[in-house]
């Protein structure tokens, strides 16, 4: 896993190292063994590494045979073997073992289209001096981060907006339309981002530069064409792209580990990596030490299971809130939820065993109908079909009985559920838990609201759908806005990517697998929520593989306690100074007394609801997402040598990128 | 025995303070329809019924947690009003 940065220009300009080395300093966490620069002037990319696949020969920035085809990338391309292959039999030759070659050779070969061969996670920077153009592009499901600004005369991008920022062409200001939808959402929907002139390229789409002129394009649609019945073999298919997944996510010259839950799909993953490993299998969980919250039982079970050396981070009451300032600073964004912490703590303990490349099951949730959210969308249209039925909406008690107090709410829970939205709205699934963090918005200041006045986020949300969606059934359109909201945005963002790289430990997610993703869409919905009963393929076919505790077991939602790790003794000084009057007047996002009237509840232990808990999340984040990145932004310049230094201003144009590192050096700083 | 406005008034109070402080220009008229204004969500009723019952002295047992009798200050003071009656006559 690595970080990549880079500028690019219509015409060429100087561009000093010091800027370079300042944009690697920025990305330097996500890839600590090594890095390198190209720059001609007229563009310039930055790579940091972190070695996975050809430890020796993989180093970056790449270029092709003439070294006219220039590339920075990060993330995995797992079918680099085959793809290699065809190249070769195509006439090219190859410089290296690594995955990043394929996509040198693989654009000469087939331009654009060497977009849907790839199986894999990226994203990537490739660089055509033919013809002066950058392409970026990024994968499926948005796996890998890939943030661009257009500044006057070229364009920035990086990994980290952080690398943006630190080119000096982008100055950090926050975006309101963006901080509005991370308050709908949970998180901005991409290619909003909270910053002002930032975008994040959309996964599944490329962006072209070419002197001046940005164009886009999308190479990827997520499409749910299912079949009426399930087809005879659906569970031999999936044990098939399930273990292909897997084994392709096993490619690398480190060891791999895995991600442990407890629950049905990481257990998945770490039986199938442990047939697989040729290693025993590192398996790695987050527990908490709050009994209400502790699912190590579970994960032990598991590890025994699969015979895996098993390490577990428990999480005590002061370490979420301990953490939480780091955490922000690498998500790059404000958060309405504490989730992220524990897994930036499991992949600081990842990679303290030793490990920087970890399975886990993200993806299968959305993939085979794992959420409550869906079983809510069939319990609403059951209840909707007999409005006066007293029965009905007692069904959605049922799917929450882990949250307690909420049984007693009676015929306000089944409300909340049945009357947030209009039937036939395209976003009717979703629009509790959008009213329901919307709800944080009262606390906005009078600026804020000014600023994100005549925009509507959902309606913005509606106009942007694909129009197959009309045609897909309403579970699947529920699982299709779960993808683009919630997943791509939040989960493998804030909960994968960012906190995972801010200890240089790469996740891959086999449930994220194309092939198994569409297998999944040509299923039948009554294949993977059949009845009120989730994941049903996935179950069928795990009887025997997996332990009988996990398959038997009720999901258990992923939660982190919130309020509780940031009042009362012992929480940490900064907590009350970033929430203190004059710095919330001065960060302007909220109200100052409504944020003293969060205070004086949270103090008084009446902040218990989702509501406030959400909120004083969502304002603290804020708070230390301002402090970051728009009052003291640092970024130190990286000050070792580079792996690769490439500058065609003060050499000849190279033949070969990897004779140049032996005879190219930056100039001194 | 509180007088309906009293009960009302109290109840006034009570969401000002904790549920809607944050929302200090909402307007909380008797008959402001709590769920669809959004005062009260499902967590926001829990603590409704506690103060209900640790203020007043009453039970509410759950199928009396309904949105016809706490949905809005009015209902909510009719209901407590009648608790109370009820538990004075026997």
């Amino acid at each position: 896993m690595c970080g990549i940065a880079g500028l690019a220009f219509a015409d060429p300009r100087h561009v000093e190292d010091i800027v370079l080395r300042r944009i690697a300093g920025a990305i330097r966490h996500r890839g600590p063994d090594g890095y390198g620069v190209f720059t001609d002037g007229r563009v310039s990319l930055v790579h940091t590494r972190l070695a996975i696949i050809d430890l020796a020969g993989g180093a970056q920035p790449l270029g092709n045979e003439d070294g006219l085809v220039q590339v920075v990338f990060n993330g995995e391309i797992y079918n680099y073997r085959e793809l290699r292959a065809e190249l070769v039999a195509l006439g090219h030759r190859f410089a290296t073992h690594s995955d990043t070659e394929v996509l040198v050779h693989g654009y000469e070969a087939w331009g654009l289209d060497l977009l849907r061969r790839l199986i894999g996670q990226f994203a990537f920077a490739l660089y055509d001096r033919r013809d002066g153009s950058l392409l970026l592009a990024r994968d499926r499901f948005g796996v890998r981060p890939l943030f661009h600004a257009r500044v006057p005369g070229g364009v920035v991008f990086g990994s980290e907006v952080k690398a943006l920022f630190a080119s000096g062409l982008v100055q950090p200001a926050p975006d309101p339309r963006g901080l509005d939808e991370v308050y709908t959402f949970w998180a901005a929907l991409p290619p909003r981002t909270p910053f002002r002139g930032v975008e994040s390229l959309e996964p599944g789409c490329w962006a072209r530069y070419r002197r001046g002129q940005w164009q886009t394009g999308r190479y990827y649609a997520i499409d749910y064409p299912a079949a009426p019945v399930e087809p005879a073999d659906a569970v031999e298919q999936l044990d098939h792209l399930l273990r292909s997944a897997v084994d392709l996510r096993m490619r690398a010259d480190v060891p791999v580990g895995s991600y442990l839950s407890g629950g049905l799909d990481s257990t998945i993953t770490c039986t199938l990596a442990a047939e697989l490993s040729p290693h025993r299998l590192r398996t790695f969980s987050v527990t908490f030490e709050d009994p209400r919250f502790d699912e190590s039982p579970f994960q032990r079970e598991v590890a025994a299971s699969v015979g895996s050396e098993h390490a577990v981070e428990t999480i005590g009451p002061g370490a979420i809130a301990e953490s939480f300032p780091d955490v922000i600073r690498f998500t790059e964004t404000p958060l309405v939820r504490t989730a992220p912490v524990p897994l930036f703590l499991l992949a600081r303990l990842t990679r303290e065993r030793g490990i920087t490349v970890a399975l886990s099951g993200e993806g299968a949730d959305e993939v085979f109908l794992g959420y409550d959210l869906f079983k809510e969308v069939k319990i609403r249209r059951f209840c909707q079909r007999r409005p006066d039925s007293q029965a009905r909406p007692k069904l959605f008690q049922r799917l929450y009985p882990y949250l307690g107090d909420n049984e007693r709410a009676g015929e306000f829970w089944s409300r909340f559920f049945l009357d947030a939205g209009v039937p036939g709205d395209p976003l009717e699934s979703h629009l509790p838990r959008f009213r329901l963090t919307s709800a944080i918005k009262d606390f906005y200041s009078a600026d804020m609201r000014g600023a994100v006045s005549g925009s509507d986020p959902l309606e913005e949300l509606r106009g942007r759908l694909p129009d197959a969606f009309r045609r897909w059934t309403p579970v699947h359109r529920a699982a299709y806005l779960e993808l683009v909201t919630l997943l791509s945005p939040y989960l493998l963002s804030s909960q994968g990517d960012r906190v995972g790289l801010a200890h240089a430990v790469e996740g891959r997610h086999p449930f994220l697998d194309h092939r198994l993703f569409e297998l999944a869409a040509r299923l039948p919905e009554s294949s993977k929520l059949r009845g009120l009963r989730e994941k049903d393929i996935l179950r069928r076919w795990s009887r025997g593989v997996i332990p009988d505790i996990v398959t038997r077991r009720p999901k258990q939602p992923y939660r982190a306690p919130d309020i509780p790790s940031f009042v009362g003794t012992g929480a940490p000084e900064y907590v009350r100074e970033h929430l203190a009057e004059d710095r919330v007047r001065a960060a302007g996002f909220f109200d100052t007394r409504a944020v003293a009237g969060l205070m004086r509840r949270a103090d008084a232990g009446k902040a218990v609801g989702f509501r406030e808990n959400q909120a004083f999340v969502g304002i603290l984040s804020a708070q230390l997402w301002h402090e970051h990145f728009f009052r003291n932004f640092d970024v130190k310049p990286v000050r070792e040598p580079p792996d690769v230094w490439i500058d065609t201003r003060r050499h000849a144009d190279p033949v070969d990128s990897r004779s140049l590192n032996t005879t190219t050096t930056p100039l001194a700083l | 025995m509180s007088t309906n406005p009293e009960i009302a008034e109290q109840v006034r109070e009570f969401l000002r303070d904790n549920l809607l402080y944050m929302r200090p220009d909402c307007m909380l008229e008797d008959h402001t329809r709590l769920l669809e204004e959004r005062v009260i969500d499902s967590m926001g009723v829990m603590e409704l019924i506690t103060f209900i019952e640790r203020t007043f002295g009453i039970r509410v047992p759950d199928k009396e947690i309904t949105e016809a009798n706490l949905g809005s200050v009015a209902s909510i003071s009719t209901y407590v009003r009648g608790k109370l009656e009820s538990a004075a006559a026997a």
